[in-house]
């Protein structure tokens, strides 16, 4: 059993509220990480990932310009994007279940409600790691997987005709 | 009922995994404990950081009420939302309250539909009133008393 190396993580920053960036920094540099970057707009950030390529990314919902969810579809569809897989926290104050399925669908992986607490950080981080979800390609879609965690204990309708798994491993 | 477009499900490797190498064994305590340290530091910071917050807001509000329109709108929204998500975290939850039902009234209400400004400075004048008195709990009577009315109002022009 060891800690985890969060040192050897680049993590890319996106609000451009800078007192928000602030506070996030200050948790992931309390965490360890060293490389970090930030970005106060959507048009800077995807600037800092094509020439960064960080391993996670935390961003902020609501932002003049690139939105947050403009830029998590870019990440994850753009034929200039560095790498369409990478993890996307995303820090709202949107919390009705209609935003957070309009953010899921955009692609995010996690989500963190603001007030932004220590604790949520840290698990949604460790989330990313652990347990990262399946991706899912369809003519409509291109994203980690919206069904949480593809539980084996799901008992609802089984909505998909087709389903093909590739282990990429 | 099945969806009726093929999809493709796969597991790309886990890379984030591979770089930060250890085990799973919980929440790592100490990196959390060092963690909010640094926000309790922080903390001297909020009551700066709250300002520059109101003042935004106020500067959004007067651009709005100097030219009305979708631009000076959607800034009025990005001030009250990113507002109503920081202030809980700067020890104002009052305030994330009043800035959430702003929110929700610029948000909710159809684009079309005249934004009232009376309204809107109901909110502002409350927010501002909360940051000068430093109302940092819930248990401010005559805050909480505003706050209530102003969600009240708010429901009412939505028809909520």
């Amino acid at each position: 059993m060891s800690a985890y190396r969060f040192d050897r993580l680049k993590i890319l920053v996106v609000d451009d509220n800078v007192h928000m960036r602030k506070l996030v920094v200050t948790i992931l540099q309390a965490f360890g990480v060293i490389q970090i970057f930030e970005a106060e707009s959507g048009e800077r950030a995807w600037a800092i990932l094509r020439e960064s390529n960080p391993d996670v990314v935390v961003l902020d919902w609501m932002m003049e310009g690139l939105s947050g969810l403009d830029l998590v579809q870019m990440i994850r569809t753009d034929s200039q994007t560095p790498n369409p897989f990478v993890p996307v926290i995303m820090l709202t104050g949107h919390t009705h279940i209609d935003r957070v399925r309009q953010a899921r669908d955009a692609g995010i992986n996690e989500f963190i409600a603001k007030p932004v607490s220590v604790k949520v950080m840290m698990s949604r981080l460790m989330s990313v790691i652990e347990n990262p979800r399946p991706f899912v390609r369809t003519k409509s879609y291109f994203g980690p997987c919206r069904r949480r965690r593809g539980s084996p204990e799901y008992r609802g309708p089984e909505r998909r005709t087709e389903k093909t798994i590739l282990a990429a491993e | 009922m099945s969806r009726q477009q093929p999809i493709e499900l796969f597991m790309p490797p886990n890379m984030l995994k591979a770089k930060v190498g250890g085990s799973f064994v919980g929440l790592d305590m100490a990196a959390i404990n060092r963690a909010e340290a640094a926000m309790e530091e922080l903390k001297n910071e909020f009551a700066s950081w709250a300002q520059d917050d109101v003042r935004r807001l106020v500067a959004a509000r007067d651009a709005f009420a100097a030219e009305p329109g979708s631009a000076t709108r959607a800034g009025l929204l990005r001030a009250a939302h990113d507002m109503k998500g920081q202030a809980a975290t700067f020890n104002y939850p009052l305030i994330a309250r009043v800035a959430g039902s702003l929110s929700r009234l610029i948000h909710d209400l159809p684009e079309t539909t005249e934004l009232s400004l009376g309204l809107v400075d109901a909110h502002v004048n409350a927010i501002h009133v909360i940051y000068r008195d430093k109302v940092m709990d819930m248990s401010n009577k005559v805050a909480l008393a505003l706050s209530n009315e102003l969600e009240a109002r708010v429901a009412e022009v939505l028809g909520s």
